[in-house]
């Protein structure tokens, strides 16, 4: 019997739930969440090699729910017949949405996964180190795909893709405007061609100036490392905004806006897919992966594209530079990372693996050319891996695109910070490009605001 | 010597406890632990690997010291100001209409409200983007045919915000409906009658009676508004992605940034200050609607 809330034992209600929360809650902590806790996960550990002939066993990889997936999916057979004893399953998920907070739950984390270059470095401490895995292909890659997959001087990504800068321009359009593409070697003479153009159609806006300022902000980098061969940040990790490349492209990017000559809107919406289409956007330095763009959206300018490498902003200079990019990494949670690093190798540096990926296959039958190798001996001019694209006027991407993989500089760092800077120069940009913030103020207040509140805070 | 009888528990009571302990459990385990946790988050540097660095009140200092915090609370009041005084008035007036009204296709009118806040917010914002697109949306398309200006509704300071809300409004109008029409069938027909055989109009009727009787409601549907205004996040990102220029940044955006990027220690104070921020809002509104009624 219970008489005004208190048990006869002694043992009040009140204590009795207190020890009940206290059960709960050690329980909780000792449990299931217990993955979550501070100082559980330490700084990258080494990912040591395992010998084919013993590698058995399943694991999990991860990649982006697309088509990718699919192609990646080709290489199965062929991998099984390497590995008969390992099993592998590629599973499609929204990768840049799952995987962090997997990595620093600890929980459902997969064997490996595809992942964009700008996130990677903002999880390396949850990943392996493959440094030494990696070891006898450095030298055959790319080397700002190393940089950009390097953490404290250790590997913690396998570069995949290069995605380089190229100039994609409408060649009905400038040779009615009466401007000859190889005369587009300077980004001065990009100006001039846009200005021609507009001369002759007023409505048109040649150069399409991003709204979003994530992919502005890449954008923007693109154009500074072709002339610095830099990131954000140089190699020791300091600040590159204020600098000549930053302002000399900033002021590039200005004169396109004030002078009318570029189009505003978002990278692949139904306004510049309009504008492309029609006459308003017709010289677009852009990532390689624009090809999407003329093969799947464009309707009446089919055929007019052409592509080159991008002008260069001093004679001689580089002819492109980082637009993009995506790696595979292992996390160092993950329970088979042996059997993850197996199939990448096989995907990224055997020839059967790149051909499968890069080259025709069952989901692109001319290969896929939206994207290069990073593999330097996979990027040989004399022996392409997809073919020349009708939407192109059937010129070979191939040729331009690996002299471009290749020309684009070193030294490309991407700080763990890298997309909140948007907030701050993506914005910035913005602001420039609508008429409504100088040059030096972009640099000096976006220096100034990225210092305090990501570099000073980052650890 | 007496015995000493020995005290337990009894029987139905283990059971009792038995059957409620399943809520302590996960109470503890989803919510409070969950909470210290992002407590103790808040007073460190921590990006979701490594060492647990312990900064004491750094991130809260770095919050109350930084434009951007105070301009995405900026921006939720601004968002405040243009959604709930109207989607309070506007839901109360609904609800008094076609509670009293003889109204033909009430409840046709009642599945149009309710439609959008049953429908899934990416589609809804979706067909909201195609409406408001800069150059090929309806709205400027008729606006065109008008010779009026072409707007940048998403893409300018000016109209990013009123845009927003706009979606909000139109979204969430229905759950403000659904209360309010509780509240409003709620009033007894007899003070209506007792009003009419006062002379009392359709405004008067509506002011001096329907309004202080769902006081309360409104007061909690304030409380609820504040609180889901304070976290609003889906509707500026699936729109604008907080910008242009970071304009449409809330504070549940700005915070989801903070997380976003591992940076979880300021992430967690962030959060901290909205609870309290929040909590002062609602303490003052529950303040102010006693104050009234006494």
């Amino acid at each position: 019997m219970v008489s005004n809330g208190v048990v006869p034992s002694g043992l009040s209600r009140r204590t009795l739930l207190q020890l009940m929360g206290a059960v709960g809650a050690g329980t909780a902590a000792a449990g299931v969440l217990s993955a979550c806790s501070p100082g559980t996960t330490s700084t990258t550990k080494a990912l040591a090699s395992v010998s084919p002939s013993t590698a058995s066993g399943s694991a999990t990889l991860w990649f982006r729910d697309d088509d990718l997936l699919k192609v990646f999916k080709t290489l199965l057979p062929g991998f099984s017949k390497k590995y008969p004893n390992v099993k592998l399953t590629l599973v499609g998920v929204d990768v840049d949405t799952k995987l962090p907070p997997a990595l620093v739950s600890g929980t459902g984390v997969p064997d490996g996964s595809f992942f964009t270059d700008n996130n990677i470095l903002g999880q390396a401490e949850h990943l392996y180190d493959v440094s030494q895995l990696m070891s006898k292909y450095t030298a055959d890659t790319v080397q700002y795909k190393l940089d950009v997959n390097s953490y404290q001087g250790k590997l913690v990504g396998i570069p995949w893709d290069t995605d380089p800068g190229l100039l994609y321009y409408r060649e009905d359009v400038l040779s009615g405007a009466k401007v000859d593409p190889g005369s587009l070697t300077s980004y001065d003479a990009l100006l001039n061609a846009a200005r021609e153009i507009k001369g002759r159609n007023p409505n048109a806006r040649p150069i399409p100036l991003e709204q979003d300022p994530n992919l502005a902000m890449q954008w923007l980098m693109m154009l500074v490392n072709q002339q610095q061969g830099t990131g954000m940040i140089d190699a020791n990790g300091k600040l590159t905004i204020d600098t000549d490349a930053f302002r000399k492209a900033l002021t590039w990017i200005k004169a396109v806006a004030d002078e009318g000559l570029g189009a505003r809107s978002k990278f692949a919406s139904s306004a510049q897919i309009a504008q492309a289409d029609g006459d308003v956007i017709s010289l677009a330095p852009w990532a390689i992966w624009f090809n999407f763009l003329i093969q799947s959206t464009f309707k009446k300018s089919v055929g007019h594209w052409r592509v080159a490498e991008l002008p260069a902003w001093t004679p001689g200079g580089a002819r492109s530079g980082v637009m993009g990019g995506s790696s595979f990494v292992i996390p160092a949670k993950a329970a088979h990372p042996e059997l993850a690093w197996l199939f990448y190798e096989y995907a990224v540096y055997s020839a059967e693996g790149y051909k499968g990926v890069f080259g025709p296959n069952s989901v692109y039958p001319n290969g896929i050319n939206t994207a290069l190798p990073s593999v330097k001996s996979a990027l040989d001019p004399a022996n392409p891996l997809f073919k020349p694209l009708a939407g192109l006027g059937s010129q070979s991407v191939w040729d331009v695109g690996t002299k471009a993989s290749l020309a684009i500089p070193a030294g490309y760092r991407i700080p763990s910070w890298f997309n909140q800077a948007a907030t701050y120069l993506g914005a910035n940009l913005q602001k420039l490009m609508d008429g409504r913030m100088s040059v030096d103020d972009v640099v000096k207040k976006s220096a100034s605001a990225i210092q305090t509140n990501l570099v000073d805070r980052s650890h | 010597m007496p015995v000493r009888k020995r005290s337990r528990l009894p029987r139905e009571w283990w059971v009792g406890y038995l059957l409620i302990a399943p809520f302590f459990l996960l109470f503890a385990a989803f919510t409070a632990y969950p909470m210290i946790y992002a407590l103790e988050l808040s007073f460190s540097d921590w990006h979701g690997a490594g060492v647990l660095h312990w900064i004491g009140w750094s991130n809260y200092t770095y919050l109350l010291t930084n434009a951007d915090f105070w301009a995405s609370l900026g921006n939720s009041a601004v968002m405040w100001l243009l959604i709930v005084p109207v989607q309070t008035i506007g839901a109360i007036a609904v609800a008094s209409a076609l509670t009293r009204s003889r109204l033909r296709f009430k409840k046709t009118l009642r599945v149009v409200v309710i439609l959008p806040y049953v429908t899934p917010l990416a589609a809804m914002a979706q067909a909201f983007i195609l409406i408001f697109d800069n150059n090929f949306g309806v709205v400027n398309t008729v606006l065109g045919w008008l010779s009026g200006p072409s707007v940048g509704w998403l893409t300018t300071t000016t109209w990013a915000k009123p845009t927003i809300a706009l979606f909000v409004l139109w979204k969430t109008s229905g759950f403000a409906l659904i209360i309010m029409l509780s509240a409003v069938q709620g009033i007894p027909t007899d003070v209506y009658e007792a009003s009419a055989i006062d002379g009392a109009g359709a405004i008067r009727t509506f002011l001096s009676v329907t309004v202080p009787l769902v006081r309360r409601t409104i007061g909690f549907f304030i409380v609820v508004s504040t609180l889901g205004i304070s976290q609003m996040f889906l509707e500026p990102y699936v729109l604008t992605r907080g910008g242009p220029y970071n304009s449409s940044t809330t504070s549940g955006l700005y915070l989801y940034n903070h997380i976003s990027a591992s940076d979880l220690g300021t992430g967690a104070a962030n959060s901290f200050l909205l609870v309290v921020l929040v909590f002062l809002l609602s303490l003052f509104a529950v303040r102010v609607l006693r104050s009234k009624e006494d």
